[in-house]
């Protein structure tokens, strides 16, 4: 415990620069493994809309030459490493020419803001209802609720949410069917749009939640029965502890431990995990803006998008390989 | 006047199978200031009847019928009255319980303090920051621990003898009336057993408080308690003062008890033998440690060492220390699970570590192994038979394997009807442990290394585990490496003994020379430390515990060995 020694975080850090590194080349690698030339789709879509295109010789040869696919493959590797690691991920195809930073900057806070508010309602639910289920002094009742509510588990996100927006959309009216604010809400730092995005956040958010938290109550009910029957908490109840003291200080406290490396690994799957939540609720976030792009077969935002994605993931697994000393003391940096 | 009262007790598990009778119609007094040993086998309800006054039953037990009176209460003192909350006020104020699993009975994630803090906490209310540390400084300093270094760490940055000590400062610094003691040192080696164990009695002396001891263990209970409660499958079958029980007990079980422990110099629980089948004769030695170092980072486990075996005479050569001291580091180079750091180790001249993989085949075949776990040793999902039959075909031996697995459960003692077939939950850890011989007999192998395999077992059970083993030598021909910390049972099955200290040998000889009359001051505080069940054979007082600690780290440095005479066929080397 204690500080963190510079030779353990530099060693991580270069870890952490690495597989984004290996990443990074992968995703350049794999779209170019594709048959699919990218400026004959583009050229193929100006030519549905007008029939045909004149020109289309020359147009071809000017839009290669100007996305640098002449360039031999080294060069363009290059550009594109230096390009990615400044976050320019050169400009969308589908949407041209709109640079795809941007697209992307339009869309992260939508996904983050989603994602992370339910994932940590989810994280709290789950390990709470999962503690409850183990627990002695847990009322009848609830030991029989619990299980039953892991039925809502084995539903696919999208039904849980077509159910729900059937229900509380359809039916009652109570909360509107898409989008992610209301379309006569200015954007901004005002409490009539934090209002509103709260409001058309909470459907998307909640079919989220009941779909996962059962992977968290399984996962922390197995390592509650294992803690239950350590000699700790044998000695807590001698030790004449209250029992909710003992639940939380020597039951969870222990238990949630493997759960929070679960979490960061769940952080970097966020965006791509939901895809079709956000789909159904016309929700404008990184995972509609995946979902499009990979139907326009738009090569530079799903670049920037999985790049995005390995980047978090890489850098939350980099916090928890930080923090975890912190949380528990048998864990040491460098050990 | 009594602390405790228990009368006419009874405690029931009701299982898929029916109502267990853990505990039936047990009467006892426990007076204030005295100590009482619950002694018995695994399963005979020791702990539960202890527990029962705590009211920490395990799930699905509960108590029939009787009563359980702490006379220290206002009112009705019935325990089995109280509610949930008054329950809890009772633990630890007035009976505290000090557990057995040493290694893991602290929360791994507070300090060591918070755990006393919380604990005064739940019973006496806010105190100040100041207060609580004043308390657990006087709780961890009573049991002779450093407040000021040792309140700052974590469980895992202390031994098991620390934890075991400050699990006693937790169990009696609210001065309870009744301390419950699970088996507390059953983890521990003799020095810190002995330790542990003048602690607690001199800290259970300074409260007045009546204390029970639960163990198996007859020569502990002989150097710790005035009375002694004999049960057998949840019936007290003995009690009285532990001199009367330890020196003419009535009840042939309490005799069997106390017959099961093997002494130093006492009968032999072996029965004699012809002379055993010679083994091939070889050219080259059958194992051969040359220059045998082993190290993990900076520390050295093992340091250079050399000896020879020979096969041709079957011998026992037991290798015995304390936790730490390199014994199970020696038994994982023989088996050549480790590397060496330097020099080699030869089975019949060759080089384990540079085999080919046939040679290498054919090593596993001839050198079989015993581990300490009987639990662990199988494969949960898998009958018995399997773990049998797996590497018997695997190495191709050839012949009927029902004919072999019967012959091998009968040579250690099992029935094969009773034992085969069966998932290894179905069976105890002493039929376990046999089965493991067993299936090593199987291959007929020529050497097998055997680490610790009775400490997991119950007292009564270790003998004839021993005596199979002993057998594996004299009908068998099969040579033996036994490591272990039990220096009564090296003595009787081993033909020569290596004493372990720190990585080096520090006496080596037949062991009626070497613990019989032990010469190095290592030895010889290893023998001074076991507790023996005779009243008049003083075990000293928690000042000498302590002193022989100074003792232990005098010895230090690079110890010489003492060689105390030698065995055909087996050769130890200088250095």
């Amino acid at each position: 415990m204690g500080r963190i020694p510079l030779s353990y975080l530099l060693n991580r850090l270069f870890t952490l620069f690495l597989t984004v590194f290996i990443a990074a080349t992968l995703i350049w690698i794999i779209p170019r493994l594709s048959p699919v030339n990218p400026v004959d789709v583009m050229l193929g879509r100006m030519a549905s809309g007008g029939g045909s295109v004149e020109n289309s010789g020359a147009i071809l040869a000017q839009l290669t030459e100007r996305f640098g696919l002449n360039d031999p493959w080294y060069v363009q590797f290059w550009l594109y490493i230096k390009n990615t690691l400044t976050f320019d991920f050169g400009i969308s195809t589908a949407s041209f020419p709109t640079p795809v930073a941007s697209m992307i900057a339009a869309a992260l806070p939508w996904t983050l803001g989603l994602m992370i508010v339910s994932l940590i309602i989810t994280f709290i639910i789950g390990n709470l209802l999962g503690a409850l289920m183990v627990w002695e002094h847990t009322p009848r009742l609830w030991k029989v609720a619990i299980p039953a509510a892991m039925v809502f588990t084995s539903i696919p996100p999208i039904l849980s949410g077509l159910l729900l927006m059937y229900i509380f959309s359809s039916q009652l009216g109570w909360f509107p069917l898409n989008g992610a604010y209301g379309l006569n809400t200015e954007p901004g730092w005002s409490l009539d749009f934090a209002g509103s995005v709260l409001y058309h956040g909470f459907l998307p958010a909640m079919s989220i939640v009941v779909v996962t938290f059962g992977f968290w109550a399984l996962g922390m009910r197995g390592l509650m029965i294992t803690v239950q029957g350590e000699d700790y908490t044998i000695l807590a109840k001698a030790k004449g502890l209250r029992k909710r003291y003992i639940l939380y200080r020597y039951m969870i406290r222990n238990a949630i431990l493997p759960q929070i490396t679960a979490f960061a690994l769940k952080i970097g799957m966020l965006v791509a995990g939901q895809v079709l939540v956000e789909r159904i609720f016309a929700y404008n976030g990184m995972g509609k803006l995946l979902y499009d792009a990979i139907l326009d077969q738009d090569f530079p935002v799903i670049q920037g998008v999985s790049f995005v994605i390995i980047l978090m993931t890489a850098v939350a697994v980099f916090l928890v390989d930080l923090i975890y000393p912190f949380i528990d003391p048998r864990i040491r940096h460098g050990a | 006047m009594s602390v405790l009262d228990i009368k006419n007790i009874h405690i029931d598990f009701p299982t898929s199978k029916g109502v267990v009778h853990a505990v039936t119609d047990v009467t006892l007094s426990i007076e204030k200031g005295r100590r009482i040993g619950f002694i018995g086998e695994s399963g005979s309800g020791k702990t539960t009847t202890a527990l029962a006054a705590m009211r920490m039953l395990a799930n699905p037990g509960f108590v029939a019928g009787g009563e359980v009176h702490l006379n220290s209460l206002d009112g009705d003192t019935n325990v089995l009255h109280l509610d949930d909350e008054q329950m809890r006020r009772v633990r630890l104020r007035k009976i505290s319980y000090i557990p057995q699993g040493a290694m893991n009975s602290l929360n791994p994630v507070m300090r060591v303090d918070a755990q006393i803090w919380d604990a005064v906490v739940a019973h006496e209310g806010g105190l100040s920051q100041a207060d609580l540390q004043a308390r657990s400084d006087t709780a961890l300093d009573g049991v002779g621990l450093d407040p000021k270094v040792v309140g700052r760490l974590f469980p895992h940055e202390l031994s098991g003898g620390m934890k075991q000590r400050v699990c006693i400062a937790i169990g009696t610094c609210l001065t309870p009336d009744l301390i419950i003691a699970d088996e507390p040192t059953s983890a521990l080696d003799v020095i810190t057993q002995r330790h542990v164990m003048q602690t607690l009695r001199e800290m259970q002396e300074k409260i007045g408080a009546g204390l029970i001891l639960i163990g198996h263990d007859m020569g502990l209970m002989a150097q710790s308690v005035d009375d002694i409660a004999v049960l057998k499958k949840g019936v007290l079958v003995e009690f009285g003062p532990v001199r009367k029980i330890i020196e003419d007990a009535e009840h042939p079980y309490t005799r069997e008890l106390i017959a099961s422990v093997p002494l130093v110099g006492g009968d032999s629980f072996l029965s004699a033998q012809a002379s055993p089948p010679k083994g091939e004769r070889l050219d080259k030695p059958l194992l051969e440690l040359d220059g045998v170092s082993k190290q993990y980072g900076a520390v050295t486990a093992l340091h250079p060492m050399s000896f020879a075996l020979d096969g041709e005479e079957p011998k026992i050569i037991s290798i015995v220390g304390q936790s730490g001291s390199g014994k199970s580091t020696m038994g994982s180079l023989m088996l050549g699970f480790n590397d060496p750091s330097a020099g080699q180790v030869r089975f019949k001249g060759d080089d384990i570590n540079a085999m080919s993989a046939g040679a290498k085949l054919a090593f596993r075949k001839q050198v079989q192994a015993v581990f300490q776990d009987p639990y662990a040793c199988f494969n949960p999902f898998y009958r018995v038979n399997h773990a049998l039959k797996f590497p018997y075909e695997n190495f191709g031996m050839g012949g009927d394997v029902q004919t072999a697995m019967e012959e091998a459960c009968t040579a250690v003692g099992l029935d094969p009807s009773l034992v085969l077939g069966r998932y290894p939950h179905q069976l105890s850890g002493g039929q376990r442990q046999r089965l493991i011989v067993a299936r090593a007999l199987m291959l007929s192998p020529k050497l097998l290394i055997a680490d610790e395999p009775v400490s997991m077992v119950d007292a009564s059970l270790r003998a004839t585990i021993l005596a199979n083993i002993h057998d594996l030598k004299d009908k068998h021909g099969i040579s033996i490496i036994y490591i272990t910390h039990d220096l009564a049972t090296a003595y009787h099955v081993s033909d020569y003994v290596m004493v372990l200290y720190h990585g080096h040998v520090v006496e080596a000889g037949p062991p009626k020379e070497v613990i019989g009359d032990p010469q190095h001051a290592y030895t010889r505080l290893l023998i001074d430390s076991i507790p023996w069940p005779d009243l008049d054979r003083d075990w000293g007082d928690a000042d000498d515990a302590r002193a022989a600690l100074d003792e232990l780290a005098r010895i230090g440095g690079t110890p010489e060995t003492v060689y105390r005479g030698d065995i055909p066929g087996f050769t130890l080397g200088q250095g």
